[in-house]
């Protein structure tokens, strides 16, 4: 199993208020998954995604990673592992603007300690894949909705990530743009990438290979359930 | 390979903002070319103060009368009346090397034609021309018959030769010192404003003209001495307080002191002053350190959601801090530079200013120093890592999901 969550919980606090955005969610997810995760707004989608993706630590309970205890691991090595095993994709893209797409998609190499060259081979590779090669040196700006998504899954699959992680990356953008980057995840999952994807859209959650629905921060229904055993530890 | 990545990174930034960037450098361009500018033109006037000091003459000695206290009066009384010209005469047995020159100083008006001239009179010998370094441009200076017989006869400075006489020559013309009638002989060449004094108005009698026809007594205000190598002074100087003090019935009421000692004074003169510009200097590039503070606080805010996702594709939080410290780092040095350029300019600019507004100050030019160069630059550096510590820190220290999601 590539990623385990076993009953992670989350609480936000502001001031003397908190949030339970987990509560107790257990899943796993092996590689070479398509999962889905749908569920209203509020419901935890976002946070769950986060946790998986090292960018926040559970307030209890344990995430195991690749087989490795993550849930302890200090910052520098949830770093690592966000560089060199995670890609992720945002619903807002996240490119910086004053950067060329061609650097965009760099990034992740640069911090991996990538020889300069072989950077720049590799990203012009990866945005040969998504088709857009011929708008290496515009600004992400310069770039429509759609455009500047495949990009994003460029610079995602820079350091050919274990897992890519996505949070709505259709959210922003018309149904036709929507539908390319689905069938560009399509052809990423048939040769074998794993894949979490957050949709609010049901038809989009449909094209994928497994469905996890939350609501309230609590998973309520999996399409893998019969299978999803926790291990202990 | 990061860290050039980084450096480029950041160099890229502040050219793109290239306003912003140049109004935050403007703080540190003008603390370091204030250290620099003020220190080379206290340094210039140090340099112009030696030398116009040596310019009166070197290697000499100076002796004159010591305040006694009110006590110390009435302890000596009828022991010892200070400098006398006896004294003169005795260190001269003494050392015939040295030159020993007696000064009396007088007060009186001085009159010419109807001119009013209210200068210093000196009573002196002829050897003060030579020990000061200081000679007659037209005429001559006393001579020893002057001495041996009181003459009554006078050397003007150039100034006071201008006011009594205006442009006519006054060689050999007469005026009154008090109501006593004194013959021109010489006019000194021009000297000027030295340390405060202007050498320019004093008038020069026979020192016994000036003790027996003026004062009545023998007392003399001060003496100067020249001691031809400059190995002997210190010896020179011991030997000859001890003679004095001997001859004063074991009084010691006599200061003695070198040129040396004087140039000293000077140099801790200049001292005061340089801590105070510095101070001033320093507190200018302190205020720049705060404008960079400022502006890459609101840099890191600006670039919040930027600092979340290069968390998100690996950059750890020791990249994110080098990337903003490099950033304020590349403001002061690229600051510092400036700033050195613009010291020199400023400093030779207001060298020459003050050379042209300074009386006697012609020569007053601006140091400019490597050493406070190199001073000013580093401290602009260490400014920049300081004040860029706390927002580079604080960069470093975001939580990447917040960042990212940061409105
Ligand atoms: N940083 C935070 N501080 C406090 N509360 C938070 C924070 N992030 C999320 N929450 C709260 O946690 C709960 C879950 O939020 P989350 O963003 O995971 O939901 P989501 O399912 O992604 O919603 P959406 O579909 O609108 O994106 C919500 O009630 C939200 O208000
Ligand atoms: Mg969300």
């Amino acid at each position: 199993m590539l990623m385990n969550l076993i009953k992670v919980s989350k609480i936000y606090r502001i001031g003397h208020v908190e949030v339970l955005a987990l509560n107790e969610v257990s899943v796993g997810i092996d590689r070479g998954e398509f999962v889905a995760i749908v569920g209203p707004s509020g419901s935890g989608k976002t946070t769950l995604l986060d946790i998986l993706g090292c960018l926040s630590r559970p307030t209890s309970g344990d995430y195991w990673f690749d087989g490795k205890l993550v849930s302890r691991l200090p910052d520098d090595e949830l770093t690592y592992i966000r560089n060199r095993k995670i890609g992720f994709v945002f619903q807002t893209f996240q490119l910086l603007p004053r950067k060329t797409v061609l650097e965009n998609v760099q990034l992740p190499m640069l911090y991996a300690g990538v020889p300069w060259k072989a950077q720049r081979h590799r990203a012009l590779q990866l945005l040969r894949d998504v088709g857009l090669e011929d708008r290496a040196h515009h600004l992400p700006t310069q770039l429509s909705g759609g455009q500047q998504q495949r990009v994003a899954i460029a610079r995602a699959l820079a350091n050919t990530p274990d897992v890519i992680l996505a949070d709505e990356p259709t959210g922003n953008l018309d149904s036709r743009s929507g539908q390319d980057i689905l069938g560009l995840f399509q052809r990423l999952h048939e040769s074998g990438q794993t894949l979490v994807m957050i949709t609010h859209d049901q038809q989009i959650a449909e094209q994928a290979q497994r469905r996890v629905m939350i609501a309230d921060g609590r998973i309520v229904a999996d399409d893998r359930a019969s299978q999803q055993a926790p291990v202990p530890v | 390979m990061i860290l050039a990545a980084l450096i480029l990174e950041a160099l890229k930034n502040l050219t793109g903002n290239l306003l912003r960037t140049s109004l935050t450098m403007l703080g540190v361009i003008i603390g370091v070319a204030s250290v620099i500018t003020m220190v080379a033109i206290v340094e210039g006037g140090q340099l112009w103060l030696v030398r116009s000091i040596e310019r009166l003459g070197t290697n000499l000695v100076f002796v004159w009368n010591k305040t006694l206290t009110a006590e110390e009066r009435r302890l000596y009384e009828g022991r010892s009346i200070g400098l006398r010209y006896d004294d003169v005469l005795a260190i001269r047995a003494r050392f015939p090397d040295l030159q020993v020159v007696p000064v009396v100083e007088l007060d009186y008006s001085v009159k010419a034609a109807g001119r009013h001239f209210k200068g210093r009179v000196t009573g002196t010998s002829p050897e003060y021309a030579d020990a000061r370094n200081f000679h007659p441009a037209v005429g001559r200076f006393l001579l020893p018959t002057d001495i041996a017989e009181w003459k009554r006869v006078v050397v003007l400075g150039q100034e006071a030769a201008e006011k009594l006489f205006d442009q006519t020559s006054p060689l050999g013309k007469e005026l009154k010192i008090g109501n006593q009638r004194f013959t021109v002989v010489g006019v000194m060449e021009k000297k000027g404003t030295i340390y405060g004094a202007n050498y320019d108005e004093m008038l020069f009698i026979p020192v016994t003209t000036a003790m027996r026809r003026f004062q009545g007594n023998d007392k003399l205000d001060s003496l100067i001495i020249h001691v031809p190598r400059r190995e002997q002074m210190e010896a020179i100087m011991a030997q000859v307080h001890a003679l004095l003090v001997q001859r004063h019935d074991g009084v010691d009421d006599v200061r003695v002191r070198s040129q040396g000692e004087f140039l000293k004074a000077v140099d801790r003169t200049i001292w005061t002053f340089r801590i105070v510009l510095g101070g001033v200097a320093v507190v200018a590039l302190v205020v720049g350190g705060i404008g960079i503070m400022n502006i890459m606080l609101v840099t890191v805010t600006e670039r919040t959601r930027e600092i979340g996702l290069r968390m998100a594709v690996g950059a750890t939080r020791r990249h994110i801090l080098l990337q903003f410290l490099v950033e304020s780092v590349v403001i002061s040095v690229v600051g510092g530079v400036i700033g050195m350029m613009v010291g020199i300019v400023a400093a030779y600019g207001f060298g020459d200013v003050v050379a042209q507004s300074m009386p006697g100050g012609g020569e007053w030019g601006a140091v400019v120093q490597p050493s406070a160069m190199l001073i000013a630059f580093s401290f602009a550096v260490i400014v920049g890592i300081f004040f860029g510590l706390y927002p580079a820190l604080k960069a470093s220290k975001l939580d990447p999901a917040e960042a990212l999601r940061y409105q």
